[in-house]
């Protein structure tokens, strides 16, 4: 089977520093991997590429069977390519409701939008959604007056809200408590199969909950790929990022 | 910290609002039945005319966070547009050859320019004076856009073209009249109907134009383009990723922006009586930034009634005996404090008061008073 989502020999630098070099990635529909490496291995570049943010210098990004890496944000976005920031990125004087109105986008037209009133007729679904991830009591706040850990959930029901094929997560657990890591890591469960998710993330617990397939990388390169207890094993992923805590500890 | 109007967007509140521009436009159409000067009138119809544009550019910066220093280019260009038709329209007291308007014979023109030519038609120059504004727009906001100007950098631009726009009138004479405008025209006649600028039927037209607008404005703020521009306002890039083509969106609402203060224009000329490169003056242009400012730049309404106001003020106090050589230094005074303690401008003040009313109701309602815990998942809450 060919793979859904492609990289393949991948190059990009900021001001003469490689931060990817060569990289090759290849993702199959309704899987769910994730990205683990030290600092400045080049993981959220790697996202970055897939969703625009950052165009390649050389090499290729294929995701169904379209090459993304000429497309501009939007036209990509509309592919089917949902992305969450690192840094929580959410529209700070909306109120979390219409932060959710303007992720429901089906319809991205000027002219369909215009004629469209700003609360869909997605009223229910949006309540469920703001329920789900515990702010439906601040529907109506602006998004500025939640908490960190609140803005990470709204980011999260944003994409649940986008309902893009292909989800790049970026550490979506950064911040979070226990429980609320638990129940991030329920929520990719969950979206398995249906969509296809890439997660970057650093809490190895999280990643041995939800990672099937665990790529590495190490400097702008795939180090090596596997299973959590083959990654764990692996000699030189040891050497470089695990060091002797091993994958259980973090 | 004061909420933006924009915040208020329950049901009952897009009532409410609604209910409020209707009171306020149903008030101007009131004030001809108290006020039987034409004079005053005349100078009223003024003030509407000043409201619309700076409605209009409350659309583009306090909706689509685009801060248009050119704001006066779109009006101007309207005002022109009305006053070639209108000059058209009169008998010319040094006739050239087919009706030359008078400052052309003096500039040695012999044949009427082409593109003075569809402009015996009142049709036609209606339809421009919206249309030129909104391509100019369209032209300047495509470079604009798709090359992802933004902040600072567009207000310098937009600036810097109405400054060349201006310097072109001014350069022009034999087409344009050069510095004097285009003076000495007759009045516009619709359907057979004649305005007379110091007349309540102008008064009305203007009032019906500004309801018409505001109203249309007010759609569009409220439709789910309207939402997209405030996300844009908030952090286009996150916009972008969720498959919104930013730069068509910053387009529609510059064009439209330019749409209202085209008809602003066009109204401006036939309350006035003459088109003069002042309308696309500097000063004009950053006057109508700072009404918005004052008004509130996060509410059409706030923007308006912040023009109609200060607007107002400046006529009444630049010709009272005791401001004559102070009410500069009145204006600004009022400018400062709006800027350094309401942040929001007046319909801020409003807004806020509303919210804090709202809250004080809530508050005998001790289950809706409850403070939301932060940062836990729903299931965790007691």
């Amino acid at each position: 089977m060919s793979a859904h989502l492609q990289l393949s020999d991948i190059r990009v630098s900021f001001n003469g520093f490689l931060a990817v070099n060569g990289l090759n990635l290849s993702i199959s529909k309704g899987e769910l991997r994730c990205l683990i490496g030290p600092n400045g291995a080049g993981k959220t570049t790697a996202l970055d590429l897939i969703c625009g943010k950052t165009r390649a210098d050389s090499g290729s990004v294929r995701y169904a069977g379209r090459e993304l890496s000429h497309m501009e944000e939007h036209l990509i976005a509309r592919a089917g390519v949902g992305r969450k920031f690192q840094v929580p990125s959410v529209f700070r004087q909306l109120s979390v409701r219409d932060n959710l109105e303007v992720a429901m986008c089906r319809h991205t037209g000027v002219f369909a939008t215009l004629l469209r009133p700003a609360r869909g007729r997605g009223g229910e679904g949006l309540e469920t959604l703001a329920e789900f991830v515990g702010l439906a009591d601040a529907l109506e706040e602006p998004a500025a007056n939640l908490s960190h850990g609140q803005t990470q959930w709204l980011e999260i029901a944003l994409l649940l809200a986008q309902d893009s094929e292909l989800i790049l997560l970026d550490e979506p657990t950064a911040g979070m408590t226990q429980q609320e890591t638990v129940k991030t890591a329920d929520i990719c469960n969950r979206l398995k199969g249906k969509h296809t998710i890439v997660v970057v993330e650093h809490d190895m617990g999280f990643v041995r909950e939800i990672g099937d397939v665990i790529s590495v990388m190490h400097q702008g390169q795939l180090l090596a790929e596997g299973t959590v207890r083959e990654v764990s094993q692996h000699e030189k992923v040891r050497e470089v990022y695990l060091g002797s805590m091993g994958i259980g500890g973090a | 910290m004061t909420r933006p109007i924009s915040a208020l967007r329950g049901a009952g509140e897009a009532r409410l609002q609604f209910a409020l521009y209707a009171a306020v436009c149903l008030a101007i159409f009131l004030v001809p039945l108290a006020v039987g000067d034409d004079f005053l009138l005349n100078r009223y119809a003024r003030y509407l005319v000043l409201g619309m544009v700076a409605m209009a550019l409350s659309l583009s910066w306090g909706y689509a966070g685009i801060l248009n220093l050119g704001q006066a280019l779109s009006f101007g260009l309207g005002s022109y547009c009305m006053a070639m038709a209108l000059k058209l329209g009169t008998v010319p007291v040094h006739t050239g050859s087919d009706g030359l308007p008078d400052f052309m014979v003096w500039n040695n023109v012999e044949t009427l320019p082409w593109f003075w030519v569809p402009f015996h038609s009142t049709a036609f120059a209606i339809l421009a004076g919206i249309a030129v504004p909104v391509l100019v727009a369209c032209v300047l906001g495509w470079f604009i856009f798709r090359g992802r100007v933004t902040g600072v950098f567009v207000a310098i631009i937009t600036l810097a073209t109405l400054v060349v726009a201006n310097l072109l009138i001014i350069d022009r004479q034999p087409y344009t009249g050069g510095f004097n405008g285009i003076t000495d025209l007759a009045q516009l006649s619709l359907f057979g109907f004649t305005f007379d600028a110091y007349s309540k039927s102008t008064y009305y037209l203007v009032a019906a134009c500004l309801t018409v607008s505001l109203f249309a404005c007010l759609a569009l703020t409220r439709s789910k383009a309207g939402l997209i521009l405030q996300a844009i306002r908030d952090d286009e890039r996150r916009v972008r990723f969720f498959g919104y083509d930013v730069a068509a969106y910053k387009m529609l609402a510059l064009a439209v922006s330019a749409a209202v203060a085209g008809l602003a224009g066009m109204l401006y000329t036939v309350v006035m009586e003459f088109a003069s490169p002042t309308f696309l003056d500097v000063s004009l242009s950053l006057s109508i930034v700072i009404w918005c400012a004052v008004g509130g730049r996060q509410s059409l309404l706030g923007a308006m009634l912040g023009a109609i106001l200060i607007a107002g003020m400046q006529g009444a106090l630049s010709e009272s005996e005791a401001f004559l050589d102070t009410w500069m230094l009145v204006m600004g005074a009022i400018f400062v404090t709006v800027v350094l303690v309401l942040p929001n401008g007046l319909a801020g003040l409003v807004s806020a008061g509303a919210h804090r009313l709202a809250a004080m109701l809530a508050s005998r309602d001790p289950r809706r008073g409850e403070t939301v815990h932060l940062g836990k998942p729903a299931e965790d809450r007691p």
